[in-house]
C-alpha cells in the first residue's frame, strides 16, 4: 500500500505530535495536521513532577516552537476539538471539528488519549474536587497549595504519589487516601511497593487506608468522609483513580473498540486508513487477546514510531520490555520490563546510604527490574532483558557485580 | 604545543565513561561531558535540552548518550536528539589526543 497522500492526527500529546514527527523525519512529504483540543501541544509528565512544583509555564512544557513546527511543516490547530470522524474511502477522511470546520486527510491518525476517571461518590462534583490530567488542572491545583493549606490525594497510584510529594514541596497538608495498604503492589510487587508507599508518612504525610464514602461543602473547604470512619477537611480534593477512554471519534467512522480503540501492531484500527496510537488503544496480542494499554509515556513515544512507519510502508520495529520513570520525594524510580508473576525476586541490597534496586528473574533470564536513583541498572536490565542474556540470581544480588558488566560479558 | 585545555589523561576515562569538565575550568555557559565511546572521545554540553539533569551520569553505548532522568538520547558526534522528551540537540565541542593528554577545544559560540 503506498503511503497516503494527507495525514491528520487527532490529538497533540506525546503521540500524536510524536507520529507527526516521525512521519517527516521519515521522508513523507504531504499535508500533516495535529488538531488538539487543548490551547498546545505539550508534555503531560511534568504536571504531577517537577513542572508542577515550580510553576512551570504551559510554553516550556510545549513539545516544539511554533517556528519548528513550521520547519518541519507540520500544521498544528490548537483549541479545537474533533467531534466526528468519517473514514477515508474513495475520497479523504473528515474530521469535523467543534468549530464546525472540518479537516480532510487521505490518512486518519487517532491520538486522542485518555482522561482522568472522574470520581462517582455522593459530592464529587463539588468545584474543589478534581483530577489532574492537564494543565489546567495542575494549576487549579497548584493554587489550592500552600501553607496552611489541607490537600486531600484520592488514589496513591503513580500520579497520586508524585502529588502528595509535589503538594508538600509547596507546603501544603497532605493526606493520601488509598483502599489498599501497599498501592502499587501489583505491578511493583510487595518489596519496592512497600519502600515507596513508606515514604509518604516518612515526609509527613496523612496516609489514610479508604475510600471516599462521600463530600460536602464545609464554608470554603469540602469535608470528605471515608469508609474507615475517619473524615478530612480539605481545601481540595484530587482524585487519581484511573482512566477511561473516549472511543466515541473511532466508532463514529466504525472502527472497532473495547474499552480502547483496538488496533494491531502497526496501530491499524479495523479501518483502513485509519491509525490509533498511545493510551486511547488496546493493541491486539499474536494469541487475540487484547493488551491493556500501560499508559506510560514511552510506550505511546513507540506506538508512534510503529504507526508512522507502518504509514510509510514500512514494518514497525519489534517491541522490548516496557519501560517508564517516576520522580518524587527527590527520588528517580525507573521500571523495566515487569516485577510480578512467573518467577523469582532478587533483591540487590542497599549499599549503604543507598536504596536497593529489585528485579525479577524466570528461567534463568531477567524479566523485569526496577531502580531507585540508580538509572543506568535499569538501562543494563532493559538490554539483558531484551537479548536475552542468561543471568544468575548470586551475580544480580551482589551490588559489587554492574549489571553493565553482565551485559559485556556476554558479548 | 599543542591547543586545548588538558582535561584528562589517557585511560582515566573508561570506555563508555565520561567525565565532566566544570563551566568555569572550560570558561563556558554549560558544563562539558568529555565522553570514551568505542574507542573515540566526544565532548558535548553536559546538561539535558529537556529538564536539569548532567548527561554524563547517562548511558553511553556506541556513540550515543542518554539521559539518565528520562532516556532522551544525543548522538556525541553531532549533537543532535534521537527522541524526546528532549526539544533539542546540545552543543559539541573539540577533543584531540595529545600523547597521552585529552585537550578539550569548547565550541566558541559556548563560551561564557
Amino acid at each position: 500500500m503506498s503511503a497516503p497522500a494527507s495525514v491528520a492526527i487527532v490529538g497533540g500529546g506525546i503521540a500524536g505530535v510524536t507520529t507527526a514527527r516521525e512521519l517527516r523525519g521519515g521522508g513523507f512529504d504531504g499535508s500533516i495536521t495535529v488538531v488538539e483540543a487543548g490551547p498546545a501541544c505539550y508534555d503531560r509528565p511534568p504536571l504531577s513532577k517537577a513542572a508542577f512544583v515550580d510553576g512551570a509555564s504551559l510554553d516550556s512544557l510545549r513539545f516544539a516552537t511554533a517556528e519548528e513546527f513550521a520547519a518541519q511543516r507540520i500544521e498544528v490547530v490548537t483549541g479545537n476539538r474533533a467531534i466526528g470522524l468519517a473514514a477515508p474511502g474513495e475520497r479523504d477522511g473528515r474530521v469535523t471539528l467543534d468549530d464546525g470546520g472540518t479537516l480532510e486527510a487521505a490518512g486518519i491518525v487517532l491520538a486522542t488519549g485518555a482522561r482522568a476517571r472522574r470520581p462517582a461518590f455522593p459530592g464529587a462534583d463539588l468545584p474543589a474536587i478534581g483530577v489532574l490530567r492537564d494543565y489546567a488542572d495542575a494549576s487549579r491545583l497548584r493554587a489550592a497549595a500552600h501553607p496552611g493549606s489541607t490537600v486531600l490525594v484520592v488514589g496513591a497510584g503513580f500520579i497520586g504519589a508524585e502529588l502528595a510529594s509535589g503538594l508538600l514541596a509547596l507546603g501544603a497538608g497532605v493526606v493520601l487516601a488509598d483502599r489498599n495498604a501497599v498501592p502499587g503492589a501489583r505491578v511493583l510487587g510487595a518489596t519496592l511497593a512497600t519502600q515507596l508507599h513508606a515514604m509518604h508518612a516518612a515526609h509527613g504525610v496523612d496516609v489514610r487506608i479508604a475510600s471516599v464514602i462521600g463530600a460536602e461543602a464545609a464554608d470554603d473547604r469540602v469535608l470528605v468522609r471515608l469508609d474507615d470512619g475517619s473524615t478530612v477537611t480539605a481545601d481540595a480534593v484530587v482524585v487519581g483513580v484511573g482512566i477511561e477512554i473516549d472511543t466515541s471519534l473511532a466508532e463514529a467512522a466504525g472502527a472497532e473498540v473495547d474499552g480502547g480503540i483496538v488496533v494491531d501492531e502497526a496501530g491499524r484500527t479495523s479501518v483502513p486508513g485509519i491509525w490509533a496510537v498511545g493510551d486511547a488503544t488496546r493493541r491486539r496480542l499474536p494469541g487475540g487477546d487484547l493488551a491493556f494499554g500501560a499508559g506510560h509515556w514511552e510506550a505511546a513515544v513507540l506506538d508512534a514510531r510503529g504507526t508512522a512507519s507502518a504509514i510509510l510502508g514500512g514494518e514497525p520495529a519489534a517491541r522490548g520490555a516496557s519501560w517508564f520513570w517516576s520522580d518524587r520525594y527527590g527520588i528517580h524510580l525507573e521500571v523495566v520490563g515487569r516485577l510480578v508473576g512467573d518467577g523469582e525476586e532478587v533483591v540487590r541490597r542497599a549499599e549503604p546510604g543507598r536504596p536497593a534496586a529489585v528485579l525479577r528473574v524466570a528461567d534463568g533470564r531477567l524479566v523485569g527490574a526496577a531502580s531507585i536513583d540508580d538509572p543506568n541498572t535499569v538501562r543494563a536490565a532493559r538490554r539483558l532483558i531484551d537479548q536475552r542474556v542468561p543471568v544468575t540470581t548470586t551475580a544480580l544480588a551482589d551490588p559489587a557485580v554492574s549489571l553493565r558488566d553482565l551485559l559485556r560479558a556476554a558479548r | 604545543m599543542a591547543e586545548g585545555i588538558p582535561v584528562a589523561r589517557v585511560g582515566e576515562i573508561g570506555d563508555d565513561e565520561a567525565i565532566v569538565v566544570s563551566r568555569a575550568t572550560a570558561g563556558t555557559v554549560d558544563d562539558i561531558a568529555v565522553v570514551l565511546s568505542d574507542g573515540e572521545y566526544y565532548a558535548i554540553d553536559n546538561t539535558c535540552t529537556h529538564e536539569e539533569a548532567s548527561l554524563a551520569e547517562g548511558w553511553i553505548e556506541a556513540g550515543t548518550i542518554e539521559c539518565p532522568l528520562h532516556g532522551s538520547a544525543f548522538c556525541l558526534r553531532d549533537g543532535e536528539v534521537q527522541g524526546p522528551p528532549a526539544p533539542r540537540g546540545v552543543a559539541v565541542h573539540r577533543v584531540t589526543v595529545d600523547g597521552d593528554e585529552i585537550l578539550l577545544t569548547p565550541d566558541p559560540s559556548r563560551l561564557a
